[in-house]
């Protein structure tokens, strides 16, 4: 591949290469957009630098990000002479491979199953066993049970996420009139409506936020929770997913079921300072600040998995929460530890969070987990 | 139609219409013009975005067919849906007549009995491309997203009772969004894309004056540059060019001709929308934004 425009002899090899570049650094084009790019560079636009690039970029790109990539590459590839560039060996690009070297812990719970994993193990353990391992609490699952736990899991989320989305379907009956049914049906009533038809109702989208956290302390916790997650977007497919330690990373992008492994490691790698302690409340605030916007309209729910074990300034978990649970149809916060017994939320985050959530509940093993099933259908 | 041949033709006969475009949105709709493809253009609101295809739609001397979305927008409101009240009351008009009901019903099914919405009026313009304006897409569900694909593929309709009605002349097509929510991905591949930011101090201030001609050199010069300190804020509502405007009117028409503390208290109204804005740049105080 030619990696610069000196390197190539024509436009036309120059704008394909072109193509290829910024395909292969995370840009969405393909066929179409390179013919586009070849068809509309003549005349005017061939003869202005500015033009030339102002045409590629309205082709190439379909966002702000995208935007501020291609201005990137667009200097690399055309501007760039071999001399002053810095030649970077095997660096993998945007959403690309994922290094090796990631937090240990975290792969491990990982652990890299596939589906077939999930159906090999269908018949591990009896009807006693998968109640049993429903209520364990996931801090104390060993090696052991580890991996039935993890089979049963997917299971049920996935029946779940099946039960949800089958419930929104099941309401024709009292839905608006089809007129157009009924209208060709009374024709032989001489257009008396005797039969009316109805539509379906149309199950009005909800959306789901949901702000995982990552942080040491829920260490144990975050695998399971974050496959949970996996299995609400099912559901929810317009689900916007978030994790944060002492820093917000959005995921939403990143969540299927057979990416999880790589959601883990990404995650672990882009956390700094992973065990530094947890900033709930700045990174609420963060949530609130640069994606409310975009992502708090229609009065979305909102979910949070946290321990609200919090080494920030706890006011700010309540300002930020006062925020979101202004523009959020419900606030539900689950978390872990409320299924220790004698837990009270005390600690200083989880105070200042009280006030302003709607449903709190336990998480910490897979019962409780499925319990939202119920919150989620009726909310 | 103009040929335009150069995308410094767009911006020369949008400034005559009023409008001030910049070299990249020019080359956008260009290239819409040259390619014959959607031109998606997303950002805040009150840049400009809806009134770029008004002004596209009078450039090309053509029809303007606007849809505005919304929740629940669904193809009755989109695209067509039968006359019913017309088609019952053929059909007491037809009791008695020995037409088969097979008839009844081809003749109810027709034409005269549909109600043509935006998107089918875009594509059975009879003489000329129109200009297609589907307005903040973003407030639509997905179900009406992925309907629109289908259509901005192939630019035709089917109708179960009359078969598929092809394009005459293919719309230009213009969709709005203000980032809502994320379009799909299948949607934007089928777009050319823009982003238009908030304009910078000369863009805006070019902006105010083609819009208020009459307006003093200095006031013009501090309505904007105030505005341009506001957009720097926290602001739970940011002020677009719409406000910029309405602020620069409203000081005009209250015989200010500059801002000065009386102004500005008396006036903070036409420019921030919100209480809480207001009640931020108040404590603030104008000496922090002049
Ligand atoms: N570049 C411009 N040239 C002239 N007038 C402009 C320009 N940009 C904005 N305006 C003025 O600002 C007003 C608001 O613009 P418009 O309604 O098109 O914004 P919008 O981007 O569609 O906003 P929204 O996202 O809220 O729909 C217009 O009526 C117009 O008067
Ligand atoms: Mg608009």
């Amino acid at each position: 591949m030619k990696k610069q425009a000196f390197e190539t002899k024509s436009i036309t090899e120059s704008i394909v290469a072109f193509s290829q570049f910024a395909r292969s650094h995370g840009l969405n084009v393909g066929i179409q957009e390179t013919q586009d790019a070849l068809q509309s560079v003549s005349g005017a636009l061939l003869t202005n630098a500015a033009l030339f690039k102002n045409a590629l970029k309205t082709i190439f790109c379909a966002s702000p990000e995208d935007r501020r990539l291609f201005d990137r590459l667009f200097v690399l590839f055309w501007e760039t002479n071999p001399t002053d560039l810095v030649v970077r060996k095997n660096k993998t690009t945007v959403q690309g491979a994922v290094e090796k070297k990631a937090n240990p812990s975290i792969v491990m719970l990982g652990r890299g199953k596939t589906d077939e994993d999930a159906e090999a193990g269908k018949n591990v353990s009896g009807a006693n066993e998968t109640e049993r391992l429903k209520t364990t609490d996931f801090s104390k699952i060993g090696e052991i049970d580890a991996d039935p736990l993890e089979t049963i899991a997917r299971k049920l989320f996935k029946e779940m996420a099946v039960r949800l989305r089958r419930r929104r379907k099941e309401t024709r009956r009292n839905g608006p009139i089809n007129l157009r049914r009924t209208i060709r049906r009374s024709l032989s009533y001489g257009g008396e409506p005797i039969d009316l038809f109805r539509k379906a109702h149309r199950p009005k989208k909800q959306r789901l936020i949901v702000l995982l956290d990552v942080s040491g302390s829920m260490d144990k916790y975050s695998f399971y929770l974050l496959r949970f997650v996996c299995a609400l977007r099912e559901h929810f497919r317009q689900l916007e997913a978030f994790v944060f330690s002492t820093s917000l990373i959005r995921i939403s992008k990143l969540l299927q079921p057979n990416r999880l492994e790589l959601v883990l490691t990404t995650i672990s790698r882009q956390a700094d300072n992973w065990s530094g302690g947890t900033k709930i409340g700045a990174c609420l605030e963060t949530f609130a600040e640069q994606y409310g916007k975009q992502t708090l309209n229609g009065s979305p729910i909102v979910l949070i998995l946290s321990d609200g074990l919090d080494t920030g300034d706890p006011n700010l978990v309540g300002e930020a929460l006062f925020k979101i649970q202004k523009r959020a149809k419900k606030v539900i916060w689950l978390n872990p530890l409320k299924g220790m017994k004698g837990y009270e939320p005390l600690a200083g985050g989880m105070q200042a969070a009280l006030p302003w959530i709607d449903v709190f509940q336990s998480a910490h093993n897979l019962e409780s987990l499925l319990e939202l099933e119920n919150i989620l259908s009726d909310a | 139609m103009q040929a335009f041949e150069h995308p410094d033709v767009i911006i020369q006969a949008l400034a005559e219409r009023n409008y001030v475009a910049d070299e990249e949105l020019a080359t956008a709709l260009f290239l819409l013009l040259k390619l014959q493809k959607p031109l998606l253009l997303e950002g805040p609101p009150g840049v400009g975005k809806t009134e770029t295809a008004l002004v596209l739609s009078e450039l090309l001397d053509t029809e303007l067919i606007r849809l505005q979305c919304y929740e629940g927008l669904d193809v009755n409101a989109a695209v067509y849906e039968w006359n019913y009240q017309k088609q019952l009351l053929s059909i007491k008009l037809q009791e008695g007549s020995d037409r088969s009901i097979q008839e009844k019903e081809k003749h109810i099914f027709n034409h005269d009995y549909l109600l043509k919405r935006p998107l089918l009026q875009s594509i059975t313009a009879e003489t000329k491309s129109p200009v297609l304006l589907i307005d903040e897409l973003d407030r639509s569900d997905e179900e009406f997203e992925a309907y629109l694909l289908e259509l901005l593929s192939a630019f035709q309709v089917s109708i179960p009772e009359m078969g598929t009605l092809k394009a005459t002349h293919k719309p230009y097509v213009v969709l709005t969004s203000n980032r809502t929510r994320e379009l799909s991905d299948a949607l934007k591949r089928r777009c050319l894309y823009h982003w238009i930011d908030y304009p910078d101090l000369a863009k805006e201030m070019a902006i105010v004056k083609k819009r208020l001609p009459d307006i003093e050199p200095q006031l013009l010069e501090q309505v904007v540059a105030f505005v341009q300190k506001f957009r720097l804020l926290k602001l739970s509502k940011m002020p677009g060019v719409s406000e910029t405007i309405d602020w620069a009117e409203s000081l005009m028409a209250l015989g200010y001709r500059e801002v000065n503390d009386r102004a500005f208290e008396q006036t903070l109204g036409s420019i921030l929308k919100s209480a809480e804005d207001i009640r931020q740049v108040r404590s603030e105080g104008i000496g922090a934004f002049s």
